[in-house]
């Protein structure tokens, strides 16, 4: 005696065009699904990396210094006001705070640059914490120094192409008169980095008298943490100023909410689609077999017999349909990326669809879901056939 | 202010990738070319590259004129060059021409105002990182070039540096800063070569 299933997959292969059309157009919403998903997933992951990435999230510098070289450019060079060493002992004593790195910025009039003088601005930063915080900073030749006192230097892109140093040149730091060697050359990276030399802020500070000072203290905190609490704490030092990120971090927050609302509104289109597709296709299969269910009852199918039978149909067409198309969706992932990326005014660097098989496995179960919901109504259509009746007719209606 | 915040965000962040090589500009315009030129009236800025005024073969033509392969991370095909065109009234007076050129401890910027003929009626280092930098920038240093054109500096072999005919005259300010004088007529040959190839003067 063959099971309700097998009888079920026998009668989904006596039609084999209908079955495999409502297969595609189940694997079809699975494929839409299941990206959207993990482009929902990708999405929020890629921006969160890209916003660590940024570095630090707060900026920590005294009262009324100019922390961009834009800025410090503009003022002539002037106004730089500096902080004790010391103040990164209190800050890092927070249990909040996961990283922190100080940075000198010391600009210095070079009377060589244009008809009468400019400044040059450099960046002194610590080897051991700096280049962690800014790990979207990649490089075009070499690398960051590692000793804290070495007389090396590395440029920002634009900076190098000002003064067309490479990887080995020499450079001599004005007013001081000091040869440094270039051991590192970055990438662009379209932020101010691309202006800046950086050396080891020691060598700074040494070079240019300014031991034991610093005009500016990055700082990363943990990821869990309030960063307008904690800028509020910061607030409470005497004569620092604070310059956040949270705004920008809070509107690229809001940009993902708008994502994730847009994404599920697409998502529950497809569902619904695939949904009113199987009860379709699941009805017009129950319609032209009305006479062969009347015959099936006359012979002693049972009701519960009849309404499982069609259920099983539906759920072995959404099953087979779930898994093809999340397969579809993994395999073409990459394709996916690519088409969303030539839409989005902005993507993130990294992978903007992200499928596991966490997501695969919830997809499929949704859609299987859909397919126990979508056949509940012609399955109960078609076990209310009276036998007698159905004999009679030719076709079924609804 | 939140719609202008995302899409300065968003501006920000599809900048990367935008940039193409710098050329070289003068910093203040308006006041170089009137010091350059004090009788302009009037200019009008052109960017040229080599890439867009023959490619490859230009490049090829260009380095066999100076002497020397083009070479390192900036001096490459795709580099703008811009060219002030200098007026008097309606009337082409001369161009204001300058190139980088790689120095010992930092770019050079080797300007060349230029009469129609192509003789240098000024020189001018906007930017020299050196030691010697103020003899360099000194005007007696700079006043050894007027009067020279792109025929004097034809048989200049920018590797040798042996200064021949006409370049005799031109002094280096410091022995000890021979490698900049000798980037320095590099970059006043090649300048000159580029302004020819370019099609600005015979």
């Amino acid at each position: 005696m063959p099971s309700l299933f097998g009888i079920a997959w026998k009668n989904l292969r006596r039609k084999r065009l209908r079955s495999l059309l409502t297969i595609v157009g189940i694997a079809l919403s699975t494929w839409v699904l299941v990206s959207l998903l993990g482009f929902n997933q990708g999405y929020e992951n890629s921006l969160n990396k890209d916003i660590d990435n940024l570095g630090f999230q707060v900026l920590l510098t005294a009262k009324g210094c100019p922390y961009e070289a834009a800025t410090l450019m503009l003022k002539g060079g002037t106004g730089l006001k500096y902080m004790s060493e010391s103040i990164i002992d209190s800050v890092i004593a927070n249990p909040q705070v996961e990283k922190v790195t100080p940075m000198l910025m010391h600009a210095v009039f070079d009377p060589n640059k244009g008809e009468s003088g400019g400044i040059t601005a450099f960046l002194g930063i610590d080897p051991t914490t700096y280049p962690a915080m800014k790990s979207y900073l990649v490089f075009q030749q070499g690398q960051w120094f590692d000793q804290p006192e070495a007389l090396e230097a590395v440029f920002g892109y634009e900076a190098a192409e000002l003064e067309q140093r490479e990887v080995g040149d020499l450079y001599l730091l004005p007013e001081a008169e000091v040869e440094i060697k270039v051991v590192g050359v970055l990438k662009r990276s379209g932020t101010q980095d691309d202006g800046t030399i950086f050396l080891p802020i020691k060598t700074l500070q040494k070079v240019y008298d300014v031991e034991g000072k610093i005009t500016s203290v990055g700082i990363k905190v943990q990821k869990e943490t309030d960063l307008t609490a904690y800028e509020d704490e910061l607030y409470k030092m005497q004569d620092v100023q604070v310059v956040s990120m949270a705004q920008v971090k809070q509107t690229i927050s809001n940009l993902v909410a708008t994502a994730r609302v847009m994404v599920m509104s697409i998502a529950l289109i497809a569902i619904l689609i695939a949904m009113v597709g199987v009860m379709n296709t699941v009805l017009m299969s129950v319609l032209e077999r009305w006479q062969e269910i009347g015959i099936m009852k006359s012979m002693g199918a049972m009701t519960s017999h009849i309404f499982k039978l069609i259920w099983f149909e539906t759920i072995l067409l959404t099953f087979v349909g779930g898994v093809i198309g999340s397969i579809m969706s993994w395999i073409l992932a990459s394709v996916t990326d690519t088409l969303i990326r030539s839409v989005l005014p902005y993507s993130p660097t990294s992978s903007l669809v992200q499928i596991d098989i966490l997501l695969a496995l919830k997809a499929i179960g949704i859609i299987m879901g859909i397919g126990i919901i979508s056949g509940i109504y012609p399955a109960f259509k078609a076990a209310k056939i009276r036998p007698i009746e159905a004999i009679r007719s030719t076709d079924g209606e609804i | 202010m939140k719609r202008g915040m995302l899409l300065m965000i968003l501006l920000l962040m599809a900048i990367h990738g935008l940039y193409a090589a710098v050329g070289c500009d003068l910093n203040d315009p308006d006041r170089d070319v009137k010091r350059l030129f004090p009788a302009s009236t009037g200019y009008k800025t052109h960017y040229v590259s080599i890439q867009q005024k023959g490619g490859k073969a230009l490049l090829a033509k260009v380095e066999q004129r100076l002497g020397d392969k083009f070479t390192g991370l900036y001096e490459t095909m795709d580099v703008p060059y811009t060219v002030y065109e200098i007026y008097k009234g309606k009337e082409v007076i001369g161009y204001i021409h300058g190139v980088n050129q790689k120095g010992q401890y930092g770019g050079i910027q080797v300007f060349l105002a230029l009469n129609k003929q192509g003789v240098i009626q000024a020189f001018y280092y906007q930017k020299m990182t050196n030691q010697a930098a103020k003899s360099f920038r000194s005007s007696e240093f700079a006043r050894q070039f007027v009067g020279l054109s792109g025929q004097d500096f034809a048989s200049y072999d920018p590797k040798a540096g042996k200064l021949e005919g006409s370049l005799i005259k031109i002094k280096n300010p410091s022995v000890k800063a021979e490698a900049d004088f000798k980037a320095t007529l590099r970059g006043v040959k090649k300048n000159l070569i580029l302004m020819q190839e370019f099609g600005y003067i015979k």
